[in-house]
């Protein structure tokens, strides 16, 4: 084992460099995933034991039409719906925060998710015919805009005001957004406030296919420039010099955290701050380069939505708080933690 | 001589902004009638009625509310040394909106009702985001405050939401009340709202003269015989009794404070013994204007007057923000 606790792994022609610790340290969060995802299938108004659902894994008829319902097409899907929105912000903050060397730059803080919202509303209010489908490729477009409007009034994205002039922007976006609540129809406005709230309660399986579609792509492009991110890390010029196609990189790397935020954003609303805990958290337990941060950001993430969810949806029943509210009264005091982090720096 | 020009100037602008202001509405009302409902009132003309007794309150609101916020920014702003100071920035409304909506769910009613609530959240609020900017090595600068005062904001709004969500009451009392809104408001409010805001300008203007010794810098000021905890902590109360009353009439409103100081500092003067006056009336004339301008750009529509002065207000904080930090 040599000194960053590399250890080589050789399965016939195949051989890799793992980290045992980090391995251990995944699995561990794989599993706290895996016993919340379980809790929350069995807990709710209607509590349905586990083993009647690891039963009905094995003889599915021993469950009842009712409960299959409840399983089958409200929690299962609203559950994924966590994971994988948990998964894709947490990997968008990741890689934002390493593309632009700024650990404050998440896309949900810098106005990407006030521009896709705005987006969205906008087809939800002009458009109302057209399908599910075109959310995300609106909300993208909206994404997409509002990232280079920020990148182009900060210039430099890697300092303090990158993050200051996002804010702005978003403020700009969420008053356009109260024009269009204002003027438009009521019956309109009542489907809008739904998915603003950022609640997951209207997750079904359609969307979940959507935001997989979306995700899909995103990770994998950023899982295969992992490591020219990792050597870009050291500097523009250097990583010139080593052979990397540093602005190719850039646009890649800034494309796909605003197309998987757009995605996660046009399904289930606005979740603000996992983009920015989970990527921090994934630092502290699991280190190491890129590969190692963006899936441990992807499975802290997860972690976080779930817990937020589940937090949110059984602990003042029979109401529901939506997972984005649960999330920004933990992500506040994060975020001022980070400054704290950072009190001699600017 | 420029600073009397500015203030009748200011005057008159305001009072033909309030003549179109209690003119406009979804009955128009010529000029002429509305001057006249003030000084030969009939008590059987429908329009001097509903100038009156209507139009009036919402008026008053208005100009209350835009004078506090105005003030608040001023003194703010010269506090922490930072032109991006402002209540909606820093946090302030965000606080105010959290306790007045917290004591109401919880059903607590107070003396003086809802503007001392608001002002001892905003006061709270800020005391918060001034120790946590304060530290570190290099004190408290422009970049800390404001990240911090977003970070404190989101936090506050979070809680705000979750509570309206939980207490369904709450939610029908307060909910145009918490977007900003002019509309819905009734004497009592705007009286005990406009004694606090009244409080609090005497305060400003008392303590002006410190305020202006302290841009100097703290050595200089400490020098020239100001105590500066004394100063800090009185202007501090007039913030937070401002933006109490502010907050207490409209709900959170945005900006104001913002744009209303750098314009006279542009304009007129940096001398806090002008802005502070000017500054009310500026405010009160900026918030009718966009008051109006909500109610008429998108008819029938009625947009919320906080949108109207985010719309504007956001992109100057950009110009502001990026001409700052280099």
């Amino acid at each position: 084992m040599n000194r960053a606790g590399l250890r080589a792994l050789r399965v016939g022609i195949f051989s890799a460099l793992i980290r045992p610790r980090a391995l251990a340290c995944l699995a561990l969060l794989l599993l706290i995933a895996f016993l919340l995802v379980t809790f929350g299938l069995t807990h709710g108004s209607l509590p349905i034991p586990a083993s009647a659902i690891g039963r009905a894994l094995v003889y599915p008829q021993t469950l009842d039409a009712e409960t299959h319902y409840i399983v089958m097409d409200i929690r299962l899907p609203r559950l994924l719906m966590a994971v994988l929105c948990g998964a894709m912000l947490g990997t968008a903050g990741a890689a934002m925060q390493s593309i632009t060397r700024n650990g404050l730059a998440d896309p949900g803080l810098i106005g990407v998710k006030e521009g896709c919202s705005a987006a969205v509303l906008l087809l939800i209010f002009q458009f109302p015919a057209l399908g599910l489908y075109w959310r995300p490729l609106i909300g993208m477009a909206g994404g997409l805009l509002t990232a280079l409007l920020v990148v182009a009034l900060a210039r430099d994205i890697s300092r303090p005001r990158f993050i200051l002039i996002g804010i702005g922007v978003s403020w700009a976006f969420a008053a356009a957004m109260g024009i269009f609540m204002t003027t438009a129809d009521v019956r309109d406005v009542q489907t809008a406030m739904l998915w603003l709230a950022g609640s997951l309660h209207a997750a079904n399986w359609t969307l979940v296919g959507i935001a997989a579609a979306w995700a899909a792509p995103a990770f994998a492009l950023l899982l295969f420039t992992a490591r020219a991110a990792d050597v870009a890390l050291l500097g523009n010029q250097t990583a010139t010099g080593l052979g990397v196609r540093t602005s190719r990189l850039a646009l890649l790397r800034v494309l796909a955290p605003v197309v998987l935020t757009a995605a996660c954003v046009s399904c289930v609303g606005s979740i603000g701050f996992v983009g920015l805990i989970a990527p921090h958290m994934a630092r502290l337990l699991l280190r190491g380069g890129q590969t190692a941060l963006l899936t441990g950001s992807a499975v802290l993430g997860a972690l976080l939505v779930l817990l937020a969810d589940n937090v949110g949806r059984l602990a003042f029943l029979p109401l529901q708080l939506p997972a984005g509210i649960v999330i920004s009264m933990i992500g506040g005091p994060f975020f001022l933690l980070l400054l704290w982090q950072r009190r001699d720096t600017f | 001589m420029r600073t009397s020009l500015a203030f009748i100037l200011f005057t008159l602008l305001l009072v033909m902004g309030a003549i179109a202001h209690l003119g406009i509405g979804a009955r128009f009302i010529a000029p002429q009638t509305v001057v006249e409902a003030f000084f030969h009132f009939e008590p059987r003309n429908f329009d001097h009625n509903v100038i009156i007794k209507l139009r009036l309150l919402r008026l008053c609101a208005a100009m209350v509310t835009g004078a506090a916020l105005g003030v608040a920014g001023v003194l703010l702003q010269s506090v922490i040394r930072n032109p991006l100071g402002e209540p909606h920035i820093l946090g302030l409304n965000a606080g105010a909106a959290l306790a007045v909506v917290l004591t109401s769910a919880l059903g607590l009613s107070l003396p003086f009702g809802r503007p001392l609530v608001a002002a001892a959240g905003a006061a709270a609020l800020f005391l918060l985001v001034l120790l946590f900017s304060s530290s570190g090595r290099t004190g408290l600068t422009p970049m800390k405050v404001t990240l911090c005062g977003v970070a404190m904001s989101a936090f506050a709004s979070s809680i705000t939401a979750a509570a309206l969500i939980l207490d369904e009451q709450t939610l029908l009392a307060m909910r145009t009340w918490l977007a900003g809104d002019l509309s819905g408001l009734n004497g009592d409010t705007i009286g005990s709202a406009a004694g606090l805001a009244a409080v609090g300008f005497a305060l400003a203007l008392w303590l002006s003269p410190s305020l202006n010794m302290l841009a100097l810098g703290d050595r200089m000021a400490q020098g020239l015989g100001v105590s500066l905890l004394k100063t800090r902590l009185f202007a501090l109360l007039a913030i937070a009794l401002l933006c109490g009353a502010a907050v207490s009439v409209a709900g959170p409103i945005g900006f104001i404070g913002l744009v209303v100081p750098q314009l006279i500092r542009r304009l007129v003067s940096v001398d806090l013994r002008v802005m502070v006056p000017l500054s009310a009336l500026c405010g009160a004339l900026v918030l009718l204007l966009a008051d109006i301008a909500a109610r008429t750009l998108f008819t029938p529509y009625e947009l919320a007057t906080g949108v109207m002065t985010a719309l504007v207000g956001a992109p100057v904080f950009i110009l502001m923000a990026s001409r700052m930090f280099k």
